[in-house]
């Protein structure tokens, strides 16, 4: 794709400023009604779906050139996909979140590269990880865990644990936990361990395609070798990479679960019990990557047509990604297995959950906007009453720690793998 | 001529709103410039309108008084936007400099008095997020047609204001109360019992209402400086004090209370029609009344929203279900109809309010139409028409819509021109450059005054912004309403109001010297002359130049002077 | 002085140009303590065309006119004038009911239309209009409107002018414009009618809400001529249920929650003295009824009209009543002894002579403003100390509450009865009205409508106000040839 093919997008775009609010259906107070973290740091209608769009037209149109301010209107942003989700509401024809993507990928070929996504890159280039850690201490999480490596050896599943579980030593042992929740199943698993390579798709959402390609063939190749037909995560980035973007982009046919959904199907098939209680009252954060973004696959191959004259659909019908069906049910129905736990819910929440602030690339860029957006989210997770914020992805449950640490509030954060293992 | 803000002038509003809030970034103004609707009149269908100078982005009353005074001092207009979503809200002319306001920060809910039954609220505030908080306190506000991401004081204070909920809880021109405009010149003016000092409560007075000079049925439409707080009265609401939509998007459906009743009603014909609309008027039952469903065409109504309630489900099903004889018999029962919602006080009052409407039906001919008052469909519909979150459907087809006709007035006088509307838009659609909806594509609000008896309807015509010839293929449908208009003694519609932005400023003097009463364009000059001495609101506020009377004038024909404005240069 | 006479001679006509000195006393002065001034003559045009050349006369001729449409008692000083050699423009001639267009509910007739004409004339065609408490029947509809008097039915009131519409009018510049829907259209009723035009949108015409700047003008900006009034339908039941208090704070709450819910046609708080007032023929049985009346009535109508009138009174009714029992109060089918009917006639009737007011002592002075329901206690409170502190009986005073704008708004009346040949009472009600409309004003009471001395209060207070109306009146009035010396002008 190039940016040109976003053109019709950009002038089908009618400034209705849906993208920057939740769903307004969902809108339950003025408080928690908005949807676009971006919109909220940056204010000018530049830095919304809607906004971005005109950018790149007027890019094309040579109306203007790239300058800072537009750079970081273009790049101050998640990709968190809310935009998306309510563009999405009354629009079957647009695709706000890849026109986004693909105008990040034209700065990048064209040079016009935020500085501080250089050290990052750099580091999964040469390191294989995207936290500028020592590639050799990818595998100290598992360390003492007697588990196959598919390095060496073969297996039907590969547990990919991601970089932010391997590297990060406060969260290492929800990997563990994972572990040990797979061991007992009985479930023939590996892990790459020392030789897990970062899926790269930050990298790819940050608009360094040619890297990611390099780093999903490279994945791929080490699975095939390993015989590998399904890959289980506890990352939900890496989730939405491996299940979406693996098979987009690079042709991948291998399956993908979170382990969210491992766990759940365990419990419901009867072949996981949770017996010991966990008395927490928790709310859950939907990550963008397991709920919006995380909905399967669905090849396609077309172009655009028009019925009744003028009114646009595709040969054949497309995909639409609006959130639908996302990850949404799993999650809760294993904290509702929790005995003792209470589960209360945000206002935004599933398709219209408010975005954590880590991903895109704007954890490592701007950090500030990172941190207000978890911020925000903290705030909403504290207006439940729950003692506890509960999760499925790393990145999340990282900036809300960060956050809480920083601003002092109680508000516990949790991993759900983390809950699980407590109540075995 | 130079279209870069001087930089005294940029410096000087950056030490009023701070660095982060002044851009002059040309991709950030374009965004601004970037604007519905601007491909029908700009030239070379662009989608621009012309480009503001910066844009600024003001957090209180007191910076976009100070700002306004900078513009003053180097003559530069001053357009405000808040949630936009028009033309309107972009800079009119080329050749004029002009700061965009971008109200975005100025989102706050002052207050609301739940017993007195009004909110305070600042710009940015939508409807959404104020309907959402009076709904906990039993209140409702009504919603303009435009949908729930509107800005409530832009309706209030300077467009429009009509919606589906306009019936019941009136049109937000009546439901403004005081009111905060800072003035072209830069001057804070509050109207209504806020100027004397008693609060928010009341708009009109003392003696006659100063509000008048700024409002009317258009509004100034940020033509004349900016609205920067309102107060609006709410309505009753008797249903939950949350929403809670059940999913999945995009067909949320909205659980139906006991003390609610969601209904289509279809008629057998437009005079049916009529007398429908005229008796419910006359019974005073409803809440929520407007006919919506039909913005997709009569033809592909049926079939796209039972499309558009399945999640898994795409336009291309549209196609496939519109050749269904199933669904083909729903299209026919729901060619002309409506959406209507009842809310009762009490179960008594909604079994009565049934009753009553079960009354009417029988009485007219008119009946519900079965497959959209079924659960899921009417759950929709709840939702749709509640929230008015879906506003964005208009849009649907293909991104593209304008809406013509819609001249408002009695049921009987819209009930003329409707055959008109739909024989003129299937005539135009056969050029296969529009979406092939059918004829009948109006929507409408079952009144756009409180109780009902005034309204209209407004021919949906969607087209391909991304394609000049659909663009083409609209404006002349624009002209051809025109003149399908003038042919059947109609008064033009919404399409010459659209086509007037690309016209010259004596274009459009010339017109109004044609309308049979100008005392109201005199009377702008004269108002903006007061509160406007530097002509730095644009064209949105409309006025008649002095002398420019009773006959057309040529550029060259004999006329007072005038400055480039059109106002008076002549010694009073 | 004969110059001009033969000029509004040539105008109205030799029997419409009066000068008898009875007849220019009559309009010297009114109930108001505006300073008494002659007028010159008084005229009676019979048409607009008639209006308009007497308006561009006085533009030639820098002539004060007032333009009055009821007839006597006038009380609020609005109608006499202020400034010398003026003409008073009498539009009682312009009676004519234009038009009554059942189907779209609305009406048209001129200035000179009274209530007294108007209802029969609507109820033939099963119409009514929402109107005041007990106007005289020689009270100009037009006039009560556009002087916001307020209507009794508060779920129709979607705005304080309802049901006014549009306006045909004659500016103070001389010019010609109808206000609306009708300022769109050609400067023609029949023309407009004959395209299907019905008069009904008040907005505008344009980005100006030309109705809005007559009402409450005092007839300083221009003479309607014409205006279009929403008309309801005639309810075929109807009845009234009360509900007592001790306090005006008793019934607050109630009040609040039944405005909010737009039940009843007519609602109204009053005290003893008001209801006694609108019930009683003479005196004595007003004072009686001073006694044996609550000291404090919520007054509902329930009404039915349309289809199922019965069944909706008794909805109503069911409604009202489980309202009261949450709210804790008592929900009464009757008051004491007076009879349904007289209720009916004391809310839905016209005044008789003498006007309602007049019936305890002769004559009585008002203060009234808007305000907001939870302060009208405290301004009632107000208002009584003051009474109370001159010596004043504060069981007198009636209290009349006329919820507005759904409710958000609440029109607060004082009455003050006296005997106008009590030179010690007349001096002590005047002390009354100067002190309590001061403190009034500077508690924060709305005095919308600021007749004679409030509108000093009001305007000097309202700096941002002023300077609007008197822009506007510059624009619409540039040689103040209007009703001169009213307002701010």
């Amino acid at each position: 794709m190039a940016l040109e093919d976003y053109r019709a997008d950009a002038m089908r775009c009618t400034r209705c400023a849906y993208c920057k609010w939740i769903p307004f259906d969902l809108i339950k107070s003025a408080r928690f009604s908005k949807g676009c973290p971006s919109m909220e740091a940056g204010k000018f209608h530049s830095y919304s779906a809607g906004g971005r769009l005109v950018t790149a037209l007027s890019l094309m149109d040579g109306r203007s050139t790239v300058t800072e301010a537009v750079k970081k209107s273009v790049f101050l942003c998640n990709l968190c996909g809310q935009c998306d989700v309510s563009c999405k509401m009354c629009r079957y024809d647009m695709e706000p979140l890849d026109a986004m993507r693909e105008l990040r990928a034209t700065l990048i070929k064209d040079g016009h590269t935020p500085p501080q996504f250089t050290p990052v890159m750099e580091s999964l280039r040469t390191k294989f990880n995207m936290v500028e850690q020592s590639a050799d201490e990818r595998g100290n999480w598992a360390k003492e865990l007697k588990v196959k490596d598919l390095a060496t050896e073969k297996a039907e599943f590969v547990f990919h644990a991601g970089c932010r579980y391997s590297f990060d030593g406060e969260q290492g042992h929800v990997a563990r936990t994972c572990v040990e929740i797979l061991q007992k199943t009985g479930v023939d698993f590996g892990i790459f361990g020392k030789k897990e390579k970062c899926c790269a798709g930050r990298a790819c959402d940050m608009g360094y395609r040619d890297d990611f390609q390099t780093k999903a063939h490279s994945n791929l190749k080490a699975w095939k070798k390993a015989g590998v037909k399904t890959v289980i995560t506890p990352c939900s980035e890496c989730f939405h990479t491996f299940s979406r973007k693996y098979t987009a982009k690079a042709g991948s046919e291998i399956k993908v679960i979170h382990m969210v959904q491992f766990v759940d199907g365990l419990i419901k098939a009867g072949k996981l019990k949770l017996t010991k209680p966990v008395k927490l009252k928790v709310t859950y954060h939907d990550p963008c990557h397991l709920g919006r973004q995380g909905e399967p696959y669905v090849p396609w191959n077309g172009k655009e047509k028009k019925i009744f004259g003028q009114a646009v659909c595709y040969d054949p019908p497309k995909p639409r990604y609006n959130g639908a069906f996302g990850v949404y049910q799993p999650p809760r129905d294993v904290l509702n297995a929790i005995p003792g736990l209470q589960l209360v819910e945000m206002e935004r929440i599933k398709e219209a959950s408010w975005c954590c602030g880590a991903g895109g690339g704007a954890r490592e860029a701007y950090p500030e906007f990172s941190r207000s957006t978890a911020n925000e989210r903290i705030e909403e997770a504290q207006a439940t009453g729950a003692d506890a914020i509960v999760t499925a992805c790393p990145w999340c449950e990282r900036n809300f720690m960060d956050a809480t640490d920083a601003s002092g509030c109680k508000l516990r954060v949790f991993d759900i793998i983390e809950l699980v293992g407590q109540a075995i | 001529m130079s279209t870069q803000i001087p930089r005294d002038a940029y410096h000087a509003i950056e030490d009023i709103v701070g660095p982060d809030h002044i851009s002059d970034d040309p991709a950030f103004l374009d965004s601004y410039a970037f604007q519905w609707l601007a491909e029908l009149v700009r030239p070379e269908r662009s989608h621009y309108m012309p480009r503001p100078w910066a844009v600024v982005l003001p957090g209180s009353t007191e910076e976009v008084a100070a700002v306004t005074k900078v513009c003053n001092k180097y003559k530069i207009k001053v357009k405000p936007i808040s949630t936009g979503w028009y033309h309107w809200a972009a800079p009119m002319k080329d050749d004029e400099p002009t700061v965009q306001f971008d109200l975005r920060r100025m989102d706050k809910i002052i207050e609301i008095d739940e017993k007195n039954m009004y909110a305070i609220v600042e710009p940015y505030v939508i409807c959404a997020q104020l309907q959402a908080e009076a709904m906990k306190r039993g209140l409702n506000l009504n919603i303009i047609g435009a949908g729930c991401s509107t800005s409530i004081v832009a309706s209030a204070c300077a467009y429009f204001g009509g919606g589906p909920s306009s019936y019941y809880m009136g049109n937000n021109s009546d439901n403004l109360l005081g009111q905060e405009w800072v003035t072209p010149a830069g001057e804070i003016i509050r109207t209504g019992s806020l100027s004397s000092g008693c609060g928010w409560f009341c708009s009109e007075g003392p003696g006659p209402s100063p509000r008048g000079i700024t409002r009317g049925g258009l509004g100034s439409r940020g033509g004349l400086g900016t609205y920067t707080k309102c107060a609006i009265k709410l309505s009753p609401w008797q249903g939950p004090p949350v929403l809670e939509p059940k999913g999945p998007l995009p067909g949320y459906r909205l659980p139906i209370p006991d003390n609610f009743r969601v209904y289509t009603i279809g008629a057998p014909d437009w005079d049916a029609w009529a007398e429908c609309y005229y008796q419910i008027f006359d019974n005073g039952i409803g809440y929520i009344f407007h006919r919506q469903f039909n913005l997709a065409g009569a033809d592909l109504a049926a079939p796209l929203w039972l499309t558009y309630i399945d999640p898994t489900k795409t336009l291309n099903d549209v196609e496939t279900m519109a050749k269904d004889p199933e669904v083909q018999k729903v299209s026919e029962e729901a060619r002309i109809s409506f959406q209507f919602i009842m809310q009762g006080n009490s179960i008594e009052d909604i079994q009565l309010q049934d009753k009553i409407l079960d009354a009417i039906l029988k009485q007219t001919g008119c009946y519900k139409v079965k497959r959209f008052c079924e659960p899921d469909m009417a759950e929709f519909t709840n939702m749709y028409m509640q929230r008015l979150g879906h506003k964005h459907c208009n849009f649907i087809w293909v991104g593209g819509y304008m809406g013509s006709w819609m001249q408002p007035g009695t049921p009987d006088f819209v009930k003329n021109y409707v055959p008109v509307a739909i024989e003129g838009f299937y005539r135009d659609q056969k050029s296969h450059k529009l979406v092939e909806c059918g004829g009948d594509a109006m929507m409408g609000c079952g009144s756009t005054i409180g109780g009902g008896g005034f309204f209209g309807l407004e021919q949906f015509v969607s087209y391909d912004p991304n394609d000049n010839d659909s663009i083409d293929a609209c404006v002349k449908h624009m002209e051809d309403a025109i003149s399908d208009t003038a042919a059947h003694g109609i008064p033009p519609g919404k399409e010459l109001l659209y086509l007037q932005i690309g016209w010259t400023d004596e274009q459009m003097w010339n017109a109004f010297a044609k309308m049979p009463q100008q005392f109201v364009l005199n009377f702008q000059r004269k108002i903006k002359e007061a509160f406007d001495p530097n002509s730095l609101g644009d064209r949105n506020y409309p006025w008649l130049p002095d002398g420019w009377g009773q006959k057309p004038k040529t550029e060259t024909g004999s006329r007072k002077p005038l400055a480039k404005d059109g106002r008076s240069l002549a010694k009073k | 002085m004969d110059t001009k006479k033969s000029a509004l001679i040539k105008i109205v006509g030799a029997d419409h140009v009066l000068d008898d000195p009875e007849i220019l006393e009559s309009f010297a002065s009114d109930q108001s303590y505006a300073p008494r001034r002659m007028p010159w003559f008084v005229v009676r045009p019979a048409n607009a065309d008639q209006v308009q050349k007497l308006v561009q006369w006085a533009n030639e001729t820098e002539t004060p006119l007032v333009p009055v449409s009821s007839g006597p008692p006038h009380f609020h000083g609005d109608t006499v004038p202020s400034a010398p050699e003026g003409v008073i423009v009498d539009l009682s001639r312009m009676n004519e009911i234009k038009r009554i267009d059942r189907r779209n509910r609305m009406v048209v007739i001129e200035p000179g239309v009274t209530y007294g004409d108007i209802e029969p004339a609507l109820a033939k065609e099963g119409l009514r209009i929402s109107r005041p408490l007990l106007p005289r029947a020689n009270k100009s509809v037009v006039a009560s409107l556009l002087e916001r008097q307020p209507t009794l039915i508060p779920r129709f009131n979607y705005s304080l002018p309802e049901p006014l519409r549009t306006c045909g009018v004659v500016w103070g510049s001389g010019e010609v414009a109808f206000t609306g829907e009708a300022g769109n259209g050609p400067m023609d009723l029949e023309m407009q009618w004959k395209r299907g035009v019905a008069q009904i949108d008040p907005k505008g015409p344009n980005a100006t809400d030309l109705m809005r700047l007559l009402t409450g003008a005092q007839g300083t900006m221009g003479i309607v001529i014409w205006a279009s009034i929403k008309c309801e339908l005639l309810a075929s039941t109807h009845k009234y249920v009360f509900v007592p208090g001790e306090k005006l704070e008793d019934v607050v709450d109630f009040c609040y929650r039944l405005e909010r819910i737009r039940l009843g046609d007519e609602v109204m708080i009053v005290n003893a003295a008001q209801f006694a007032t609108m019930l009683g023929q003479q005196a004595p049985e007003i004072k009686k009824l001073q006694k044996e009346l609550p000291a404090w009535t919520v007054i509902i109508g329930l009404a039915g009209a349309a289809l199922l009138p019965e069944e909706r009174l008794r909805v109503q009714e069911l409604d009202v009543r489980r309202l009261a029992q949450q709210c804790g109060v008592q929900l009464l089918a009757g008051i004491g002894n007076v009879a349904p009917a007289q209720v009916a006639s004391a809310v839905e009737g016209s005044s008789e002579e003498p006007y309602f007011k007049f019936r305890y002592k002769g004559a009585s002075q008002d203060i009234f403003f808007l305000t907001t329901l939870d302060k009208t206690a405290q301004f009632t409170k107000t208002a009584f100390s003051i009474a109370e502190s001159l010596q004043y009986p504060t069981s007198d005073i009636g209290v009349y509450i006329q919820p507005q704008h759904h409710g958000v708004s609440q029109h607060t009346e004082f009455n003050l009865p006296f005997d106008p040949s009590d030179d010690g009472e007349v001096a002590r009600v005047k002390r009354i009205y100067t002190e309590a409309s001061q403190r009034l004003i500077c508690e924060g009471a709305y005095f919308s409508r600021p007749y004679g001395s409030w509108a000093e209060m009001v305007y000097q207070r309202d700096a941002t106000a002023t300077r609007i109306l008197r822009t506007v009146k510059q624009i619409v009035d540039p040689k103040q040839v209007l009703n001169p010396g009213k307002l701010c002008f």
